[in-house]
């Protein structure tokens, strides 16, 4: 059970991430291939997962964000997927959420790794990416009731609920 | 030692040893001035009198003004989730008004000295330091389909000693929701402060899934959700904070 939870955690932080990294890659995602100026062919292919390459180098969504930056210097040459192999940093973009900056890592045409590099909210402060709720088996939290509570906590009660409340005979057995 | 009083049109318990006569005097006059000053069931309240065009908000207390400007904030924070406005447009400040008196209770308990505490107000609870057997203060969490059960237990570890439950099940005049009927059942906050708690959990209600998802990676929270068909969510911090099971 405990491992259910587990994976859906992961599961629910990675949906983050993918959004996060559609966010990069559709507007800002430059190749750092050293290949001369062949680094917007790829792109120019219009082959499926071509956003990683189609923001032609430099023209940065114009949201005023910090300019890509090359990462590897060596790539691969474009496999069947036409995606090169190498990493690849996106600009970091603003978002309703703050901003955002991935890298992704390409390996045999394939992405194989996608990484938040920077995810602050509007006051500049990093959030916590793993800080999501994920779907929890009732199961799993049922054996912490036998522990000896001292008060109890639920939706807001008016002084006529609080007199049918497990509050009101917790505060009878303790006064 | 508990001390049980009504105000607010709710019930506040109080749980501390040794609060002298006076302090527990001030505590409940905290509660009682936030009453006369905020009530929409008084007439002669500032806020009723704000709402019925008699008193200009720049004439009002401070208090006024911050309990205003707070709710303000947190609406926009929210993007409207939250917010002290009614649908028949009266301004309702019951939605920070609770979490400033728990607050400011707060404050005068460890002023006074006190530092092993919890403050229980209509379902909400701020803890202080640790409970009689040395222990984190642990506290149930109401079972939304019956009332009389717990959900759960957890523990409540510095700093993160603020709870607030919302529920759409309940009368919760203030959660408004343009979306209609709200996703979740109950949404329970854990929180450092009150007031952000307090706001959440009612933001959370109104906003669905998205205001969760928000408000998870936005604040330090934790958060436990019941959804209609009594379906759980929890946040890590929330799982890690279940309460140990007593051994049968």
């Amino acid at each position: 059970m405990r491992k259910r939870a587990v994976a859906g955690s992961i599961l629910a932080s990675m949906g983050i991430l993918a959004v996060g990294w559609q966010i990069g890659a559709a507007t800002a995602v430059t190749p750092s291939t050293t290949s001369g100026g062949a680094s917007g062919t790829a792109g120019a292919s219009g082959t499926a997962g071509a956003s990683a390459t189609t923001a032609a180098s430099g023209s940065s969504s114009g949201s005023g964000s910090a300019p890509a930056a090359p990462s590897a210097p060596a790539a691969a040459p474009a496999s069947s997927s036409g995606l090169k192999d190498g990493s690849y940093t996106g600009a970091s973009e603003q978002t309703f959420f703050g901003n955002v900056q991935v890298r992704l890592t390409i390996s045999g045409g394939r992405i194989t790794d996608v990484k938040a590099l920077r995810l602050t909210d509007q006051g500049g402060r990093s959030v916590q990416i793993s800080n999501y709720a994920a779907p929890i088996l009732r199961q799993e939290v049922l054996a912490s009731q036998s522990a000896q509570v001292s008060n109890v906590n639920g939706a807001t009660y008016t002084t006529e609920g609080y007199l049918q409340s497990v509050q009101s005979a917790l505060d009878q057995a303790k006064a | 030692m508990r001390h049980v009083f009504e105000t607010m049109g709710t019930v506040v318990s109080l749980d501390a040893a040794g609060p002298s006569p006076a302090l527990l005097a001030d505590i409940e006059g905290i509660f009682a001035d936030a009453d006369a000053r905020f009530s929409l069931h008084r007439v002669d309240s500032e806020l009723s009198r704000i709402n019925a065009g008699t008193l200009s908000m720049l004439d009002a207390g401070p208090e006024v003004g911050e309990a205003y400007a707070l709710a303000a904030e947190w609406r926009s924070r929210t993007e409207g989730c939250f917010t002290p406005t009614r649908p028949d447009g009266l301004t309702d400040l019951n939605g920070v008004v609770k979490a400033i008196a728990m607050r400011d209770a707060g404050a005068a308990l460890v002023k006074g000295g006190i530092q092993d505490w919890t403050l229980v107000v209509g379902g909400d609870l701020l803890a202080s330091g640790r409970a009689p057997d040395a222990g984190p203060w642990i506290t149930g969490i109401i079972d939304p389909a019956d009332r009389s059960a717990l959900l759960c237990a957890i523990e409540l570890r510095e700093p993160r000693t603020a709870i607030a439950t919302s529920g759409s099940a309940e009368r919760g005049d203030h959660i408004w929701s343009a979306a209609g009927r709200s996703e979740f059942l109950q949404a329970t906050v854990v929180a450092d402060d009150i007031v952000t708690a307090d706001v959440l959990a009612t933001a959370i209600i109104a906003g669905g899934d998205r205001m969760l998802r928000t408000a998870c990676g936005r604040w330090p929270i934790d958060v436990l959700t019941v959804d209609r068909a009594g379906r759980l969510s929890a946040t890590p911090g929330f799982r890690e904070a279940l309460a140990v099971p007593v051994a049968p």
